[in-house]
């Protein structure tokens, strides 16, 4: 990679950073686990940069972060349970604009499991439309279909007095 | 119910997302695991290579060096083998003639008397290999083998 190329590499990486390193917050939930997944995703553009650097680099990006995410062997390699900060530990009741339903449902995602939280990251936060969402993760519609359903399903069960937090609110 | 609750979920997502880190100097970092990366990938490959030769090398050296005599190899200085012309057979059909005796008759007198040989045209009988030819011109004596159930 010459100099000009690697001009351009840092110019991307810098003004990109912060948006991808949100993606990768919301994917692992961690902030260590977020940087590294970043980075090694980073890692697996920088050998392609000469190709995909007139395309869409942050696409390409993005998509190998999703796939770092749900894949086997990342997944072996971070066995490991997250702890919880106290912040995040579901509270009584709070009257004051629904904090404490944010904390309890801040919790139930750090509970669910890569694959699905990616789903939801993508659904949610991205507001990306099914078919685009299996196109980037490499699967079927159907498949994205079920993940976001059990996602939801288990955020439910997981936040059980949500329904009262919600009136209550 | 599901609209609030998805709304929840929009809501903490975009919440979380403001906690991100803020980091710096990723490229460098990165760039690093890409060399480490391929130096272990080169590393692995170049001991995967000596250990299969480490393991190869002593069984190929059993394999060869056994008791057993080697298996049989043709030797190159050997005739090759050359497809024999084909032997020319005689235009006449050979037949050995079975002369059966008359009870009465002499067992050496013949009663066909062959024809003379190198006459085109006709059956000639060929003596048997046992017999010796004649000279030329004068054909042999046939043999007579006499019946055993006579």
């Amino acid at each position: 990679m010459d100099e000009d190329e690697r001009a351009r590499l840092a110019e991307f990486v810098g003004s990109r950073t912060p948006a991808l390193m949100r993606v990768a917050y919301l994917l692992t939930g961690d902030r260590n686990a977020a940087e590294d997944l970043f980075q090694s995703a980073l890692a697996r553009t920088i050998p392609k940069w000469g190709t995909i650097r007139h395309a869409d680099p942050e696409g390409y990006l993005r998509v190998v972060m999703y796939r770092e995410q749900i894949s086997w062997w990342r997944r072996l390699r971070r066995w490991r349970e997250t702890p919880l900060n106290p912040a995040d530990e579901p509270v009584g009741g709070d009257p004051s604009g629904g904090t404490d339903v944010r904390l309890a449902m801040r919790a139930a995602l750090r509970h669910l499991p890569p694959a699905q939280r990616a789903v939801v990251v993508l659904r949610y936060y991205e507001d990306l439309p099914e078919a685009r969402v299996a196109e980037l993760l490499g699967c079927s519609v159907g498949t994205v279909r079920s993940r976001t359903h059990r996602a939801v399903k288990r955020l439910r069960d997981l936040l059980p007095d949500v329904d009262r937090l919600e009136v209550r609110r | 119910m599901t609209e609030p609750f998805e709304h929840l979920i929009r809501s903490t997502l975009t919440d979380l997302a403001e906690e991100a880190p803020i980091v710096h100097d990723q490229l460098s970092r990165a760039e690093r695991r890409v060399r480490n990366r391929r130096r272990v990938t080169v590393t692995v490959g170049a001991v995967s290579t000596l250990a299969a030769i480490l393991i190869a090398t002593p069984l190929a050296l059993a394999a060869t060096g056994s008791d057993e005599p080697p298996p049989a190899v043709p030797s190159p200085a050997g005739p090759a083998a050359v497809p024999s012309p084909p032997v020319p057979t005689p235009s006449a059909p050979t037949t050995v003639p079975t002369v059966v005796p008359s009870p009465g008759g002499a067992p050496g007198d013949p009663s066909i008397t062959p024809g003379p040989p190198g006459v085109p045209g006709r059956p000639t009988v060929s003596p048997t290999p046992s017999t010796p030819p004649g000279p030329p011109g004068v054909p042999g004596r046939p043999t007579a083998s006499p019946s055993p159930s006579r």
